[in-house]
């Protein structure tokens, strides 16, 4: 469904010192600098499939998104999204996709949601039968019929993003481009959408990309990721393997029914990364925990120990950090 | 082209500017006070005389008409246009399948029709209180009618355009209050057209602005002979080709430029 070859953004960006002078200066004399926000990234995505772009803030996401989207020109590669070129912006291809912007909202200020949702399916040209059933069906879905005739000025961010979700899907696109769609909800309302995306992408076949910083989202609907940092592609693939590849540690959780003077022994190569009273967690290499955990256990009075994979947020803050390329 | 997409957008934008009918009456009450100032100065000033060929009577008719003609033409559009350029408001628009042009239409036609509820009771009320002696006649309210329109168009588009080089220059909206400067002086609202100094007036008849305001009311007021009529409709005519072409030209590459560099 979607095919992106080495494609890649530089942006041209005015830069100039704080001050009088400097501001004058840069007046007559505009200082240029080129900044690569994306560069050669390379993936394919298939019907129906959902993955989730991540990356730290400034990686180039938003800006990949906005040329598949068709809202920037690249100034190298390609990309065919459903058999368009995205920034020709044909109408045709304008309809098979939708793109829901966290910070950016496509409804009405002032009027019940529900003339919005009548504008876009005329503008999208959705016939009244299909659109009628369209409608039912999202608002079902996201439990929000009391939502949906009151001004959306008076409608919390939730119940706004879930509106945002029905005017991006009423005329059914065949691409779904999702900014940070949960960015700013509360827990709940943040679950309940997640779980309206996983059953929507079941029941529609929708192919969705979205980017997120709430790694929950992420675990939760994407089995594959694509991990951008200062614009370049450094993972593609299953959420699961990114810990063993990038990150390949394990953690020991272990319990001691006294720490006195131990902490000294334990074998070298070993990070402690918490200590609070008598519990250790410990950072191991993967190749090593099998036979630092037998150590351990020979030469300390363990009264509880785990091995476990590192969480995945600390995974990714590791890549972000960029100790891990 | 989509219009039915086109009609509907413009009900919900009708719909969502009639939330605010108060403050949208409330500004339009203020386009309306200038001109006030202007027709209660000139009856004043015609007393018992005339002034050039307009009498109390002419003044008031002439005043009364340019209300609702300003009213009628002016682009509120022109000044968020660049709003929406510069605050990357113009990117939902652009996921559209539908020319973005359709979006500042809506919002244009239905803040006429918002107005017009205000503008339109008062300026007969006026008319009642003031009573001048007035007879229109018939080709010359034929004539006024797609004067009108035109002056409309141009007033927009040649705003459109202005207000389109917020792609590349960031407070372009300056350039709107020079144009604003240029309607109040060349366009028959400080005085009518034809009692300007001489070579004012020569070039007030060869620039743009008279066609965006004056000249459908001097058109309906009868002080043009049907030559001057027929004159004014071609430089009229010229000068929409212009803003046409010029608003088409810059929308055609800001948005190059834009999708170039971001919104």
């Amino acid at each position: 469904m979607i095919q992106v070859q080495n494609l890649s953004k530089t942006y041209r960006v005015s830069e100039r010192q704080a001050g009088l002078t400097a501001s004058i200066k840069s007046l007559f004399k505009p200082n240029y600098q080129e900044v690569e926000a994306v560069c050669d990234v390379s993936f394919t995505v298939d019907a129906g499939e959902m993955i989730a772009l991540l990356g730290p803030n400034g990686a180039g996401k938003t800006t990949t998104l906005k040329m598949l989207a068709g809202l920037l020109y690249p100034t190298r590669g390609t990309a065919r999204i459903a058999g368009y070129i995205p920034w020709e912006r044909k109408p045709d291809y304008l309809k098979s996709i939708s793109m829901v912007l966290g910070n950016k909202s496509q409804l009405l200020w002032d009027i019940p949601p529900l003339d919005s949702f009548r504008v876009i399916g005329e503008i999208y040209r959705v016939p009244a039968a299909e659109y009628r059933r369209n409608l039912d069906e999202l608002i079902d879905l996201l439990d929000m019929a009391a939502v949906v005739t009151k001004p959306v000025r008076n409608l919390s961010l939730g119940e706004r993003m879930k509106c945002e979700l029905v005017a991006a899907l009423l005329y059914r696109p065949k691409v779904l481009f999702l900014d940070e769609p949960t960015l700013g909800l509360d827990v709940s309302m943040q679950k309940r959408l997640r779980q309206f995306l996983a059953a929507y992408n079941r029941s529609s076949h929708v192919t969705i990309i979205l980017t997120s910083h709430y790694m929950a989202d992420v675990v939760e609907l994407c089995s594959r990721v694509v991990l951008i940092h200062h614009g370049k592609l450094i993972y593609d693939g299953d959420l699961q393997a990114l810990s063993r590849q990038l990150a390949p540690f394990k953690q020991i959780r272990l319990t001691l029914s006294s720490i006195n003077g131990h902490l000294d022994n334990l074998p070298a190569g070993i990070n402690v990364l918490e200590q609070e009273q008598n519990q250790l967690t410990l950072r191991v290499s993967q190749s090593e925990s099998a036979a630092v955990t037998a150590h351990l256990l020979k030469t300390l009075p363990v009264v509880d120990l785990a091995v476990e994979n590192p969480p995945i947020e600390a995974v990714i803050d590791q890549v972000y950090q960029g100790a891990l390329i | 082209m989509n219009h039915r997409g086109g009609i509907v957008l413009i009900q919900a934008t009708w719909a969502s500017w009639l939330q605010y009918r108060s403050f949208f009456f409330v500004l339009a009450f203020g386009w309306m006070i200038p001109p006030l100032i202007y027709l209660f100065v000139w009856s004043t000033a015609a007393g018992e005389q005339t002034i050039g060929a307009f009498s109390r009577d002419a003044f008031i008719v002439y005043y009364l008409a340019l209300i609702l003609v300003n009213q009628l033409t002016y682009s509120q559009t022109n000044w968020t246009v660049g709003d929406v350029i510069r605050s990357g408001g113009l990117n939902p628009i652009l996921l559209r399948p539908m020319p973005p042009l359709y979006n500042t239409l809506a919002t244009e036609i239905a803040g006429k029709i918002v107005y017009m509820l205000f503008v339109v009771p008062i300026t007969a009320v006026l008319a009642l209180i003031l009573r001048p002696e007035v007879d229109f006649e018939l080709q010359h309210i034929v004539a006024f009618l797609p004067a009108l329109s035109l002056a409309w168009m141009l007033r927009f588009f040649w705003g459109y355009g202005l207000a389109l080089l917020a792609f590349w220059a960031t407070r372009a909206d300056a350039l709107l209050a020079v144009q604003d400067s240029l309607l109040f002086l060349l366009a028959g609202q400080v005085a009518p057209i034809p009692l300007l100094p001489g070579v004012i007036r020569q070039a007030a008849v060869y620039l743009p602005f008279r066609y965006m305001i004056g000249f459908p009311i001097e058109i309906l007021t009868g002080q043009l002979s049907a030559a001057e009529i027929g004159e004014g409709f071609f430089i009229q005519g010229c000068w929409l080709a212009v803003a046409l072409g010029f608003s088409h030209l810059l929308w055609r590459y800001g948005i190059r430029h834009y999708t170039a560099v971001g919104g």
